[in-house]
């Protein structure tokens, strides 16, 4: 076997992808056409470096990409709900399908608020590392697409949202509500190629994949550091306070009491559940 | 100067090499012995990595050359040319403080 296949071999074996493998390969032959006494490396380890640094970097892209991509779905998102605060909607007017896609609208927005959120902080955090380890790698990539599939059904709740309330909605707020959820949507899935190359390729270096220390830093109170399921109360509590608080605000104490509850209850729910996947707590 | 000591410094090295106009991959290298006198010991193998991944970074643009052999000519982003002034002025105030210190 030669030199080159064997190195093509070891850059498959790391998750390279066809494309890049060949032309990886065949800048290694130039080089060799130039100097066939060039010492390049034994292949396992330039394979080895190729999976580290390109798996960092794209799983940094990743991060941001789905980022950007979700900070769009967000405005749109924004505009959906707040348009569906007005009287384009009858009181009276309600489905189960309308309900199923308020329910995944709602919990979903959150879930790809937070998992976004923390895959653009721990990228920003690492951005000085050349190489990131294969566990953190892991996480960043893994909240990068949780985010996009969260944030996707998010909108996919609304649009079932405006189809269930049929005509107990304006005709122009079931337009606008297909039209944005769709372009969210649209926006959302440009981002998942970055996600799918980063989880195809990842770095093969040793580590931790850390937790909550790690993308808050100092933003961290020293009371809850080292301690998840506190901070997770905390953040549970002040949620369904100011859920509450809002309620106070529309003259309605008690349904914004019971929905400061719920929405605490989920955020508690979203820990227990997805806490350990999305690298919260160890 | 020892590999090891390179560590951290390759991707300035580079980005400054191409500051000057685009290169391929072997040429890049030569051009790195050829600048530091021959002083630089730069394991082959490690540039390509790191070419890859500035290139991922928007650091570098690639095309494969028209010429009578297929080459990955590797040339300098805009992006690419301000981490260079970055790193430059980084270098400098690094060098100068151990400087200082070993001067002492």
């Amino acid at each position: 076997m030669t030199y080159l296949d064997d190195l093509s071999q070891q850059l498959r074996a790391v998750g390279v992808d066809g494309r890049r493998r060949r032309r990886i390969v065949a800048e290694f032959a130039d080089h060799l056409a130039c100097d066939p006494r060039a010492d390049l490396g034994a292949p396992s380890e330039v394979a080895r470096q190729f999976a580290n640094q390109l798996g960092t970097t794209l799983a940094r892209r990743a991060a941001y990409v789905s980022f950007a991509a979700l900070a769009v779905a967000g405005a749109l998102f924004g505009v959906d709900f707040l348009t569906a605060q007005t009287r384009a909607l009858a009181p009276t007017g309600s489905s189960t399908l309308a309900y199923v896609g308020a329910g995944m609208a709602l919990a979903c927005c959150q879930v790809a608020f937070v998992a976004g959120s923390l895959a653009a902080l721990r990228a920003l955090r690492r951005r000085g590392a050349g190489v990131i380890a294969r566990p953190e790698a892991v996480v960043i990539v893994r909240r990068a697409g949780i985010g996009l599939v969260a944030g996707m059904t998010a909108m996919l709740g609304f649009i079932l949202t405006a189809a269930g309330l049929g005509h107990y909605a304006a005709t122009w707020w079931r337009t606008l509500i297909f039209a944005s959820s769709g372009t969210a949507i649209v926006v959302l899935l440009a981002a998942a190629p970055a996600v799918l190359a980063a989880m195809r390729l990842r770095p093969l270096a040793a580590g931790p994949a850390g937790d909550l220390n790690e993308d808050l830093g100092r933003l961290l109170p020293p009371a809850l550091k080292g301690r998840p399921w506190r901070f997770a109360v905390v953040v549970a509590g002040a949620v369904a306070l100011a859920v509450a608080a809002a309620g106070v605000a529309q003259a309605d104490p008690f349904d914004g009491a019971l929905r400061g509850l719920a929405d605490g209850a989920a955020c508690l729910g979203g820990f227990a559940l997805l806490g350990r996947y999305l690298g919260l707590r160890v | 100067m020892r590999a090891e000591a390179l560590k951290g410094h390759l991707d300035a090295l580079i980005l400054g090499v191409l500051e000057h106009g685009p290169l391929h991959g072997y040429a890049i290298i030569e051009e790195l012995k050829a600048r530091s006198g021959g002083s630089l010991e730069i394991p082959e193998g490690t540039v390509y990595p790191a070419l890859h991944r500035l290139e991922a970074a928007g650091l570098l643009v690639s095309r494969w050359s028209e010429g009578a052999r297929r080459r990955r000519v590797y040339r300098l982003t805009a992006r690419g040319g301000r981490e260079l002034g970055v790193r430059r002025s980084e270098w400098t105030s690094f060098a100068k403080a151990v400087d200082a210190v070993l001067a002492t």
